[in-house]
């Protein structure tokens, strides 16, 4: 418990670091919301102005700075000068919409990566591993966008998945599993996708993890009486090999969530990545440190679960 | 006493004329909608890409194109600018009449209507809408056209049916504001406005029972980040000319795709019905494709977007740009613009960047704009040898390795803005880099993002030329006066004047501040020709080329009527169905 809660402190000191460099770093960047309003040839500049006033923005950095953290604490953070409502709303469907896309994703990818990884390291030169690496090294040297973009070609070629949107516009006349049935298509596209291009790094990873453990005394011990081959892959290395891994796991989280920003605005999910880019835009600052913090949370709490998980595997760590 | 009856009879009727003179130029020369359309059939869902979701659905807040498209289908206002003949047509007002001396507008609202939640129209509905579009604490973006000769507009309720608007000043063309001032229904937003609560009112996540309007549809479901349902508008007034109430479709379904190759991919593949916004590359890949997946796709022409190049005449003291302030003395001299304007070929910025889909430009008044169109004025041809002798009338002269220096001996370098949103520009920009490289310029591109490039517009001026564009909602001269006024917030070329800085922009002034209280269509469109020419001639921005307006739609959809006003394709969506 005290392990945890000193991770938590520590989380909490990381979110406010964070919120008070986004908030400098966005106010920082040339123009505001309003300057948009400035080009539109009916609008004069005085309405602009009073706009400007009204929504506060000459006020200095600190006080408005003082007024997000106010509206932090009510769950608000800010007003949206795009929607003029509170930037909490907002964020939530959509968040969970993000969250469900790349927790599917992961749960894919971490389901191709480890046997393969181990099937790999285990035939180390073999066919297996020379087709895995090629697999790897292929998928490594092509832009994420560009994978998106095939699939999303593929989907539109074929007709077999939707070419986009989270559901059909007839969702809410569907019985249930047809509702079950319509997620599942229009989740395959971008979860695959997503698993796609985080699985080369995860394959990498999990290989050379396996690798090292298979060099192992222990397990030329193991080998040695006669335990069977894949009882030593999955009951002594894995475990072995899992504390890298689950490092990795916290790390990927950021990966999966800058890739599915992209995805999100090419398959039309409606996540966060479409928000925070209308967002950054528009300057809508109080929406673009909403995603910010968001994104710093869910990165935040993989870690977190990372270091339990490591700390619950690992009796060294209980120790330290 | 018999004579002096007479005289007052003769001078009733002389104002009844003049009334009546003055009404009929206000009317609509055509009512062309409903007459060219074909009779629907009820039912369908018709499905439209956004680019982003609308940001709200409150009419007097809006500001994006996104929630403008979907208020646009769920209001109406009270006269109504026809997007295909451009010319004003009565909606909520069945008729109207303006005074004797042009200042006071009296419309006659129609009888028995009804907003989409049942409740009655009335004329208490119109005085409040225009109240609190002028009220500047709600600060609708729409305000300012209300402002006129520095005065609001006021608004008097006559009768349940008869609303009163004076102006300050006579105003040409005044009919056209009633266009883009949606009626709100007092009873649903006057308690809101009046505790201060109006900027809360009728978001996009309002439940649908606070919201309605006059317009063909009303909302009925929001799904955040993916779409918005309207359904049919079960009090919508119009009827088709065999007395059918309309609209014909059950339910209009906007989806949220956030770009503009997402967009053309769910055309393509059956998601959505119709499409607009996009780009010339994109009709071509999509016009092979379209007798097999059966859709059509129309070139309407160009549009009101006029793409300039314009350089930095902005009173630089006291901003520390001492090198740009240094390059204004050619920025300034009348032969170097006129050079550059000559060295540009614009037919092949249409070529290249618009595959041929759009008009090259004398002055900012495209094609598209058959009403204000001086068709006196031609596109510049490119000539480089006539660029070089006017650069040499100016003292420039060249090096041995071509390049233009002026007459101080300073080389001639700039570089020229453009927003990396919009890659046309980019291209236009790459373009004249290589035409002016020809005159011995070294010019420089530099990509910014949009708000960066705004900044140093309108704020720190810290540019040397720029390539932008301007498109406005409506074709009249009206709209435009804040960029040709001396004192308009949008005088791009050199803003915060505190007069007109030489006789060409005095002139501009002037003949701005005339047409805009000429009542006489013909008087106007001299006054503004003689705009466009002093535009072409001084060039304080060097107009480039205009886009077309492409559009495509299922086989289908039904009445489908394109034009280059906004929204372009759904204007007439009270009377699109689906075969």
């Amino acid at each position: 418990m005290k392990f945890l809660g000193r991770r938590l402190l520590h989380s909490g000191v990381i979110l406010l670091a964070i919120s008070f460099f986004a908030f400098l770093l966005l106010r920082s960047a040339p123009g505001d919301y309003f300057d948009a309003m400035r080009m539109n040839p009916r609008v004069s500049a005085e309405t602009v102005e009073n706009l400007r006033a009204q929504y506060g923005m000459n006020h200095s950095f600190l006080v408005r700075y003082a007024d997000w953290m106010g509206s932090l604490a009510k769950g608000d953070m800010g007003i949206s000068l795009a929607y003029g409502t509170p930037v909490g709303p907002l964020l939530w469907p959509r968040a969970r919409n993000t969250l469900m896309l790349t927790g599917s994703a992961m749960i894919l990818s971490w389901m191709l990566a480890v046997p393969l990884g181990v099937w790999s390291a285990a035939a180390k030169g073999g066919w297996l591993d020379r087709i895995c690496s090629l697999f790897t090294s292929t998928l490594l040297v092509i832009p994420d966008l560009l994978v998106f973009l095939l699939l999303l070609l593929m989907a539109v070629r074929t007709g077999w998945l939707p070419s986009g949107g989270m559901t059909s516009g007839n969702f809410a006349d569907l019985a249930v599993w047809q509702k079950a049935g319509d997620l599942a298509l229009h989740f395959a596209l971008p979860a695959l996708g997503l698993a796609i291009v985080s699985l080369p790094l995860l394959l990498r990873h999990v290989r050379s993890a396996m690798v090292e453990v298979l060099d192992s005394p222990f397990i030329r011990a193991a080998r040695g009486h006669g335990i069977p081959r894949s009882r030593i892959l999955w009951r002594f290395a894995l475990p072995a090999a899992s504390n890298p891994l689950i490092s990795l796991f916290g790390l990927s989280i950021a990966t999966m969530l800058s890739a599915s920003l992209i995805v999100e605005v090419i398959l039309s999910w409606p996540g966060l990545g479409p928000l925070i880019i209308q967002a950054i835009l528009s300057r809508d600052l109080n929406v673009v440190i909403g995603v910010v913090m968001l994104s710093s949370v869910f990165l935040i709490a993989g870690n977190l679960i990372a270091d339990v998980l490591l700390f619950v595997s690992d009796p060294r760590i209980r120790v330290e | 006493m018999r004579p002096i009856a007479f005289s007052r009879t003769a001078a009733a009727v002389c104002v009844l004329l003049a009334a009546a003179a003055l009404s009929v130029l206000a009317q609509p020369a055509q009512n062309a909608s409903p007459a060219q359309q074909a009779i629907g059939k009820r039912g369908g869902t018709l499905t439209v890409a956004l680019r982003s979701e609308p940001k709200t659905l409150n009419p007097a807040l809006a500001t994006d194109q996104s929630s403008q498209d979907v208020i646009y289908c769920m209001n109406a206002d009270l006269i109504h600018i026809n997007r295909l003949s451009q010319r004003t047509e009565p909606d909520l007002a069945e008729s109207w009449t303006v005074s004797r001396d042009g200042k006071a507008y009296t419309l006659h609202l129609r009888r028995g209507l009804r907003f989409s939640d049942g409740q009655p129209f009335t004329a208490d509905d119109v005085v409040f809408s225009f109240r609190v579009y002028l009220d500047d604490k709600v600060g609708s973006p729409q305000r300012d056209l209300l402002i006129i000769g520095g005065k609001p507009l006021s608004v008097q309720k006559i009768d349940s049916y008869t609303v009163r608007f004076v102006l300050s000043q006579p105003y040409a063309a005044a009919e056209r504001l009633f266009d883009g001032f949606p009626i709100l229904p007092r009873h649903l937003l006057e308690r809101a406005y009046r505790s201060g609560d109006f900027s809360k009112s009728w978001t996009v996540s309002s439940a649908p029972s606070q919201l309605a309007g006059m317009g063909p549809f009303r909302l009925a479901e929001y799904v955040p980040g993916q779409r918005i349902v309207l359904d049919r508008n079960p009090y919508y007034w119009k009827r088709d000319g065999a007395g059918q109430q309309l609209p014909y479709l059950d339910k209009l379904v906007f989806l949220f795709v956030p770009s503009e190759d997402a967009q053309v991919i769910r055309f393509l593949s059956g998601d959505t019905d119709v499409l607009s916004r996009f780009s010339s590359e994109n009709y071509s890949v999509l016009k092979a494709q379209a007798a097999v997946k059966r859709f059509h796709l129309d070139d309407l022409g160009p549009s009101l977007e006029y793409n300039f190049l314009f350089f930095n005449l902005n009173d630089l003291r006291g901003k520390n740009l001492p090198q740009i302030a240094e390059k204004q003395s050619w920025f300034r001299d009348l032969p170097f613009r006129q050079a550059v304007s000559q060295a540009i070929d614009r037919t092949a910025i249409v070529r290249l960047v618009y595959q041929g889909r759009a008009a090259a430009l004398a002055a900012q008044v495209t094609p598209g704009n058959k009403l204000w169109l001086d068709p006196a004025i031609q596109p510049p041809v490119q000539s480089i040898d006539r660029a070089r002798q006017l650069l040499k009338s100016a003292g420039f002269s060249w090096r041995s390795d071509g390049s233009l220096v002026d007459s101080r001996g300073k080389s001639v370098e700039f570089s020229i803005l453009t927003s990396s949103s919009n890659a046309q520009r980019t291209k236009i920009a790459t373009l004249i880099q290589s035409d002016l490289s020809a005159l011995g310029m070294n010019v420089h591109v530099v990509s910014l993002d949009f708000g960066a490039m705004v900044d140093r517009l309108l704020n720190s001026f810290d540019y040397e030329a720029a390539i932008m564009g301007l498109a406005d909602g409506d074709a009249d001269p009206n709209t435009e006066m804040n960029v040709w006024l001396s004192s308009g917030g949008m005088h791009i070329w050199h803003l915060n004047e505190t007069g007109p800085a030489n006789p060409w922009e005095s002139d501009l002034d002037h003949l701005m501040n005339q047409q805009l209280v000429t009542l006489d269509y013909a008087k106007r469109r001299r006054l503004y020709d003689q705009v466009q020419q002093i535009v072409a001639r001084q060039l304080p921005i060097i107009c480039l080329a205009s886009p077309d307006v492409l559009v495509g739609a299922k086989d289908r959809v039904g009445n489908f009527s394109p034009a280059i006003l906004e929204p372009y394709v759904l204007w007439n969506v009270d009377r699109i169905y689906g075969h």
